[in-house]
């Protein structure tokens, strides 16, 4: 990944959106979850999603990379509709890493078998070129000394950690994170922030969610504040965090702030 | 005892159960029990003398070796009856001295507590010795009589004993049958279960095309139809119909009885059944196994860009099948038990040799006896090795984690 310029922030993407959801809508039983998501991602865009739990921040993200099938509407990704019938989605899924709050690392392979899993069932690359790939990756997240450790002697910040490199193995265009640092001790959450930050320096394309204000203050391009299933608000971070037009926003970061 | 003495103790024996994996260490941790203090040795070694008196009591057999030297036997005799006594006399004078009876009792001080710990271990060698002569020496002496008799003893240990020799060619035939019926059914029946579950939790994925998905939907109709089915009925009647259905299929193609007898024998039909059985139950046993793997190592496999298949192979099967490992042996010990319902059909296992050894001698109680011993010990031995079996499949996982760990610790 070419280290990119991120000086017009601000500034807004220009070009066609990477992912496009359009009109997303989902239910679970009576349970409306999404009503009528319409978001873009721009290429080496950041957005992070903030919200109460059971807005819908989650199952947003998981139908983007279609774990969770949608009722209605479309997210378009490279130009083909994940949510169509029979499209193959393990092509598209290649290309969109995710985190996830409880690491789900494969607890029957050591750390290095985690990370050239995929590249070598799905033939990208060959054993010993997946290994190589995996341990510059996994020199990035500074795990490269526990490649032959068993994943379950692991704390949970260096899981989640061996979790990105797994990911990032992969070559994704875009990573998908979904609380990754909700299931960690306030002491290591740190370092797995230190990485996505890292990599949102490289110019990779994130959706984050999360509940660290801090790190989506500082290093995400668009703050998307999702309230009771529907997009409340979004704007960049200063508008979001220093001027909300929305009284459920205000409340809402209000209650994070006093913490 | 003095508290000193009491600490002493418990370091020595902390320093002990250090030890005790060492071979070295669990000799010295003998010589410790052997040589160290024991408050209760008086009332569990009088059970035991005990024991030895009403041994002591029994008829002698002809092959028994204190018959010669009857003196030395009285003299057992007599020390058994003297620790009895020396036990009471300790009672009493417990129930005397309730609250102070390690410090004023002289049977909790030297040199008494001395002379009690090494009549002890005589009391001990002494009943063992009668144990000997008595039961091991009467048993060896039934069986010496019961193979030499012309017919059948009267007495059931001996009739036992005499079935088993005269007929040991048809139980050892039993026997190798059982197991070759329990082992073969067991793994035909695990690699048929393994695919029904595959089957049964598959679900419908978005890459599929419309006949993978009706073969999906048909597979795991069939595997739920399958358990309810296999499970819902007896083995003994399920026996009988694949046997029939097997041999009324042949006779409709033409086959003469004599050329069936060779192709569908008893013992493949047997076999059929066995594994067809143990299939169901394997399936629900794998499936448990499978589920209860965390969805999310389905998720991120899935996440990475694996199909649901590969996801399967790579990441839930070697999790899923590792849980279900305790329930899978225990089947191919119900296999062992349940394989003498096939005697029904004419499959020459075990049972069916119990049964012909009866008819034979008409001493039905002891020939069932035999064939219970016989199964428990196939099955403990069964669940023994499988015991070992299991604990050696856990073991490079065991070794991986303090590898890891220790390179953790640098």
């Amino acid at each position: 990944m070419p280290l990119a310029n991120k000086t017009e922030k601000s500034e807004g993407h220009v070009g066609e959106p990477l992912v496009r959801v359009e009109a997303l809508r989902k239910s679970f039983g009576s349970l409306e979850v999404l009503k009528n998501i319409n978001l873009d991602v721009m290429p080496k865009e950041v957005v992070t999603i903030i919200g109460a739990s059971g807005s819908g921040k989650s199952t947003l993200l998981r139908c983007i990379n279609l774990l969770e099938t949608p009722d209605a509407g479309h997210v378009w990704f490279h130009g083909s509709d994940l949510a169509a019938e029979h499209v193959n989605v393990n092509r598209l899924r290649e290309k969109i890493g995710m985190v996830f709050q409880s690491f789900n690392l494969f607890n029957n392979m050591n750390v290095l078998g985690n990370c050239t899993l995929a590249p070598v069932t799905l033939k990208k690359a060959s054993k010993a070129e997946a290994e190589e790939t995996a341990m510059r990756r996994l020199e990035e997240v500074g795990l490269a000394d526990f490649a032959h450790a068993d994943v379950n002697t692991l704390s949970g910040g260096q899981k989640q950690r061996v979790a990105i490199a797994r990911a990032l193995c992969m070559n994704p265009e875009l990573m998908l994170f979904d609380e990754p640092t909700s299931a960690l001790d306030p002491e290591i959450v740190g370092e797995v922030l230190g990485v996505m930050h890292d990599l949102a320096q490289q110019g990779m394309t994130m959706v984050v969610v999360t509940h660290e204000m801090e790190f989506a203050k500082s290093v995400s391009d668009r703050v998307v504040f999702m309230d009771n299933g529907v997009i409340a608000e979004e704007g960049t971070p200063k508008q979001i965090f220093g001027n909300p037009k929305q009284a459920r926003t205000r409340e809402f970061l209000a209650r994070y702030l006093d913490d | 005892m003095s508290s000193e003495n009491e600490e002493a103790t418990a370091a020595d024996a902390v320093a002990a159960a250090k030890q005790a994996s060492s071979r070295g260490g669990r000799l010295r941790r003998l010589g410790k029990f052997v040589g160290g203090d024991h408050r209760y040795v008086l009332l569990s070694t009088s059970v035991i003398a005990l024991i030895g008196i009403w041994l002591s009591m029994q008829k002698r057999t002809d092959m028994s070796f204190l018959a010669p030297v009857y003196f030395v036997e009285v003299a057992m005799y007599y020390s058994l009856v003297a620790w009895l006594i020396l036990s009471a006399a300790a009672l009493v004078t417990k129930l005397m001295h309730w609250r102070d009876y390690a410090e004023r009792s002289p049977f909790a001080r030297n040199p008494l507590r001395t002379i009690e710990r090494i009549g002890s271990y005589i009391v001990v060698i002494i009943t063992c010795v009668l144990f000997v002569d008595r039961v091991v020496m009467g048993f060896a002496s039934v069986t010496v009589h019961a193979i030499e008799a012309d017919s059948i003893p009267q007495g059931g240990l001996a009739a036992a004993i005499y079935m088993v020799y005269e007929c040991r060619d048809l139980f050892v035939t039993g026997i190798l049958t059982t197991v070759e019926l329990a082992v073969f059914g067991t793994i035909i029946a695990f690699f048929l279960a393994l695919l029904l579950a595959t089957l049964r939790i598959l679900t419908i994925d978005k890459p599929d095309n419309d006949l993978v998905r009706f073969f999906k939907v048909v597979g795991a109709n069939f595997a739920k139809l399958y358990s309810t089915v296999i499970r819902g009925t007896p083995m003994m009647v399920q026996a009988l119909i694949i046997y029939n259905a097997g041999f009324a299929f042949l006779r409709g193609m033409g086959l003469s009885v004599t050329e069936i007898n060779g192709l569908w024998s008893t013992f493949i039909a047997g076999l059929v059944t066995v594994s067809i059985n143990s299939t169901a139950y394997m399936m629900e046993v794998l499936r448990g196994g499978l589920e209860s793997v965390d969805p999310g190592q389905m998720e991120a496999a899935r996440s990475l860009g694996l199909s649901q298949w590969q996801a399967m192979v790579k990441v839930v099967f070697p999790q899923g099948i590792k849980y279900a490992v305790p329930g899978l042996s225990n089947e191919l010990v119900i296999n062992i038990k349940d394989s003498s319902v096939l005697s029904i059909i004419g499959v020459v296992e075990l049972m069916f040799e119990a049964r012909s050894v009866a008819g034979i001698y008409y001493r039905n109680l002891e020939v069932y006896l035999v064939a219970a011993v016989c199964y428990l010990i196939l099955t403990m031995v069964a669940t023994w090795l499988l015991n070992r079996l299991s604990r050696r499949l856990d073991a490079p996982r065991f070794s991986n984690t303090s590898e890891s760990a220790s390179a953790v610790g640098e």
